[in-house]
């Protein structure tokens, strides 16, 4: 057998992050700090040797498995660097959670370099499956979260397998260099067929229609942090591996099945994301679904590629679509970050929320009662706080119902951000920057410039899309605007004092600096071959 | 000078987070001041075409750099914008309201002086979108308390729709130049033949709502009559003349082909526009909605002048354009006096203003007359040079020149009704005891009336400068 020299250098990051998480498994009470120094560590790492000349190693040939260029290495300190911020927000962060999120980060540092369907695929599921355990909390509710991610991921990856298989099948390589040649005479109903499964798997982590209906589910019932990490270090794992696909692999010679597989899935999560978001009551679920909204518009860029101009023009599709999921994720764990801060501790509330709501009672009848008007919302918001110390009867008995029952109706709706503003300035503000970027309006400039990017591509490549991306924003608008106004204007009781300080300034001056400074992400995403 | 155009946007967007955070009303009304300063001193040492710029490099993979420029069609927009906010600030300072109120003004202002002087598509669309929050909080916070709810998120919906549509078309046209320089796009004649008329429709499409031209004209009453006055004031002044501006500046200036093509279709529609705001303001009962209405027809004078495409025409629009930015603020500024001593603006409640308090009575006949169009006031010369320049088209153009004048009649009409219901008459119950004008009101008012007059005495040296400009 012909070894290969290995170029150690080039997997540095992934080797560090590794590292960690092997660390962090018996650091005990350290085991956060470990995590933090450790994937920071990484994230530098991923830096230097971004910055420095372009690496490659595990060859077959002329191709290669693991590619450490300025994007790839800029994404996996962005992994890294967003798995450092979701330890920051974690109150209690024991070894095995750090070992979990450790490993998914590593992960996802993998997948940034990955080179091959193979290498993605594997480190696409190491990036997943610790999070099986992650998004579980104890009871009822998140065993069934923890389960429909389960579920939803392993059908999405087999759906993955089964395309790159039929891929394999049609080129005779895994690799995205090959793929880019070898498809040129390959059977055009095996490669359609291929790239549909491989991409409509693919878009699971992304949380694209049609594969979006674990999102807002599993967002809603994981711990904050664990949603954090969800909706942005996931979801940025998504959106590499598909442009990496599309782009390194796909675009040369299956540019237009991949196109119109992506216009579709893309057109349907703008349409469903915004439209579902329009009726949400609850603050994470409105995020999650205007989320799968979002994933829409990271793939807007890419489904150009079913016309001819945009398959003219790859790179700049592949760059726009990448620009635009690294604003986007940034957005997500600001308004995330906020989320966790302000609301109140949840390890023990759930304890207590679960355990009364385990009295033969299913969740979702509660969910639509406690929505009935909002002056019962108020009230109930009002008994969460309260309910850790001393249960509050008149409360109870004017909503009707069990107390748990209440607790698991009102926690998270928008209603209980009212007033935010006044009683918790800093991440109020940081809430305000996020969701306003999300809409793309100015002043919070990073959102506008991540819907300038995709919007000027779409301009000379498919107007149409543009057109289908400008009303989504259109009605984006009409559910962010009512939010920010929650947050801003609403009055509300005083909520319990903000945590994660630090964490939650951090995040909020990384947005305002991407917004001055926009050019620092746009550098970085920008990809040629 | 290149100093001044930046100290031009950025000193109220730093007197707005000063008076803001500090809670000082007088910070807002100096920083106002400032700009106002920075843009009157513009025209020293000026030329042909630009008169100054400045060009900093922000993004430049989007094509963004931030690039402010001013020629003889910007300078007065701009130029107004600062005095109308520069005005707004004193009236919130003497009415003692909220220093955050001062500071949503300050934002529009240095936003739309930007949108005015902006050279660079890029930062034209961020500049347009930085208007929509900071209005829309205005309304929604500082509005009438039963309508400010919907007035506010149909605002919003509408404006964005607006701005996304055009965002779209600033695109098209960026891909097909290969630059977002606004003043090299013109100067080459605009984007290829091919994909003018699209650009045209998407850019027209945007600033036909913000402008507002019929039909997309619905969010506008309703936004104007729920904000506060010194809102309604800049919406009026500053918010509509973002989309004429537009129009004339950027998707005229990026498409010419398209805008000739697709100029039947504006001429009709602003044709339509101006009829049926007349006809709707005859049956308006509510003061302030009355005078928002007619700023659909008004818009629709300065959109037919743009329409006609000749020189005389896109100078007629510019000139009216301005003129309503004066005549309309005053209108609300007055409109607000009203309803704030009175505590309605029904017209069946008002009447004997005139008697009650004879100033004001005064000055809202001088600004009727103004908007209506007599001559020898700034309102009439816009409206006149649009009829005079459809004609000159001749055929079908003269049809709709009839219709305009029609329409300046009609907007005489519900004027004068206006005027007798509110100032003539036996003296209304809601006008007992009316508070005299004071100083500071006439301070705020006098600087519009006397523009108002030069204007409309001496309309020559506008006219000029409005040919210096780059179009």
């Amino acid at each position: 057998m012909v070894s290969q020299p290995i170029d150690h250098a080039a997997l540095l990051p992934l080797y560090l992050a590794a590292a960690t998480a092997a660390v962090a498994l018996f650091a005990g009470r350290l085991a956060k700090a470990c995590t933090m120094i450790g994937l920071s560590i990484s994230a530098g790492a991923a830096i230097w040797i971004g910055v420095g000349a372009d690496r490659r190693t595990f060859a077959v040939g002329e191709w290669h498995s693991y590619i450490a260029s300025d994007a790839t290495m800029g994404l996996a300190a962005l992994f890294a660097l967003l798995t450092v911020l979701v330890a920051a927000l974690s109150a209690r962060a024991g070894a095995e959670y750090c070992f979990l999120l450790a490993a998914s980060a590593a992960g996802g540092i993998t997948l940034a370099g990955s080179g091959d369907l193979i290498t993605l695929i594997v480190a696409l599921e190491t990036l997943t499956v610790p999070l099986y355990v992650l998004v579980t909390r104890p009871g009822r509710d998140g065993a069934e979260a923890g389960v429909t991610f389960l579920i939803a991921s392993i059908a999405s990856s087999a759906t993955a397998l089964m395309g790159a298989a039929l891929l394999y099948a049609a080129s005779g390589t895994v690799h995205f260099a090959g793929l880019a040649t070898e498809l040129a005479g390959a059977h055009p109903g095996l490669v359609a067929a291929g790239v549909a499964l491989l991409l409509g798997g693919l878009a699971f982590k992304l949380a694209a229609a049609p594969l979006h209906a674990w999102a807002p589910l599993v967002l809603e019932r994981a711990p904050l942090p664990i949603a954090t990490y969800l909706a942005s270090a996931s979801k940025l794992g998504g959106a590499v591996a598909i442009t990496w696909v599309v782009y390194f692999g796909l675009a040369p010679q299956a540019g237009l099945p991949a196109g119109i597989v992506l216009a579709a899935l893309s057109v349907a999560s703008i349409a469903v994301g915004n439209v579902a978001a329009l009726v949400q009551r609850r603050t994470v679920s409105l995020l999650a679904w205007s989320g799968i909204a979002h994933a829409g518009y990271v793939l807007a860029p890419l489904a150009a590629l079913a016309t001819a101009a945009g398959r003219g023009a790859p790179d700049a599709a592949a760059s726009a679509a990448l620009a635009y999921a690294v604003f986007f994720v940034l957005l997500e764990a600001g308004a995330f970050a906020a989320l966790t801060a302000v609301r109140p501790d949840t390890e023990t509330e759930t304890a207590t929320a679960t355990a009364t709501a385990e009295k033969g009672r299913t969740p979702e009848p509660l969910l639509s009662r406690g929505d009935l008007s909002a002056p019962d919302l108020k009230v109930n918001a009002g008994t969460l706080r309260s309910s850790t110390e001393l249960s509050h009867p008149r409360a109870t008995i004017e909503s009707g119902g069990p107390q748990g029952s209440d607790l698991k109706a009102s926690a998270g709706n928008i209603t209980e951000l009212a007033g935010l503003f006044r009683t918790a300035p800093l991440p109020a503000t940081v809430f305000l920057i996020a969701v306003v970027g999300l809409s793309g309006l100015p002043p919070a400039l990073a959102g506008t410039f991540a819907k300038i990017v995709i919007l000027e591509f779409l301009a000379s490549s498919a107007v149409w899309l543009a057109i289908i991306v400008a009303a989504g924003a259109i009605v984006g608008l009409a559910y962010y605007l009512p939010l920010a106004r929650t947050v801003l204007l609403g009055r509300g009781t005083p909520t319990p004092k903000a945590r994660f300080t630090i964490a939650v300034a951090v995040i909020g001056l990384v947005l305002l600096a991407i917004g001055l400074a926009p050019q620092t992400v746009l550098e970085f995403t920008r990809i040629s071959q | 000078m290149g100093l001044m155009l930046i100290a031009a946007v950025a000193l109220p967007l730093v007197g707005a987070a000063l008076s803001w955070w500090l809670r000082r009303n007088w910070i807002g009304v100096a920083s106002a001041a400032g700009s106002f300063a920075a843009l009157a001193v513009l025209p020293l040492g000026r030329g042909d075409g630009w008169w100054h710029a400045v060009d900093l490099a922000w993004a430049p993979s989007i094509h963004l750099d931030f690039s402010l420029s001013v020629d003889g069609v910007s300078w007065p927009l701009a130029l107004l914008t600062a005095l109308l906010g520069l005005l707004c600030c004193v009236h919130n300072a003497h009415k003692g309201a909220s220093s955050t109120l001062t500071a949503l003004l300050l934002a529009v202002q240095a936003a739309s002086i930007a949108v005015f002087l902006s050279d660079n598509l890029i930062l034209f669309f961020i500049a347009f979108e930085a208007v929509l929050l900071p209005m829309w909080a205005i309304v929604y916070r500082y509005g009438d308390e039963a309508t400010r709810r919907h007035a506010a998120a149909k605002f919003a919906l509408f404006t964005v729709t607006g701005s996304l549509l055009m965002a779209t078309g600033l695109f098209v046209a960026v891909a097909d130049t290969g630059t977002a320089d606004l003043g090299e796009i013109i100067a080459t004649g605009g984007v290829s033949a091919d994909a003018s008329l699209l650009v045209f429709t998407l850019l027209a499409a945007g600033f036909a709502v913000k402008a507002p031209l019929w039909p997309l004209h619905s969010w506008l009453p309703d936004a104007h009559t729920a904000a506060p006055t010194v809102g309604s004031v800049l919406l009026a002044g500053v918010l509509l003349k973002l989309g004429t501006y537009g129009l004339i500046r950027v998707a005229g200036g990026l498409a010419p082909h398209g805008a000739a093509d697709a100029a039947p279709v504006l001429a009709i529609l602003a044709a339509i526009g101006i009829i049926v705001a007349s006809l709707v303001c005859l049956r308006l009962g509510e003061l302030k909605r009355l005078i928002a209405y007619s700023s659909v027809g008004h818009m629709g004078f300065v959109v037919l002048a743009f329409a006609t495409g000749t020189e005389a025409g896109v100078r007629a629009a510019l000139f009216a354009n301005l003129a309503h930015g004066l005549v309309t603020p005053l209108l609300f500024f007055l409109a607000g006096a009203v309803k704030d001593r009175a505590h309605t603006g029904r017209l069946v409640d008002l009447g004997g203003l005139r008697l009650a308090a004879p100033a004001l009575a005064g000055l809202l006949g001088f600004a009727a007359f103004a908007s209506l169009g007599l001559p020898g006031l700034a309102g009439f010369w816009g409206e006149a040079f649009t009829v005079y320049a459809a004609v000159e088209r001749g055929g079908a153009w003269i049809a709709l020149a009839a219709i305009a004048a029609f329409g300046a009649f009609l907007t005489a009409a519900y004027l004068l009704r206006m005027l007798r219901r509110v100032s003539h008459g036996p003296v209304a119950p809601a006008f007992e005891g009316l508070g005299a004008v004071s100083a500071i009101e006439f301070a705020t008012w006098s600087p519009l009336v006397a523009a108002v007059l030069l204007l409309g005495l001496a309309p020559g040296p506008l006219l000029d400068l409005f040919a210096t400009g780059v179009l």
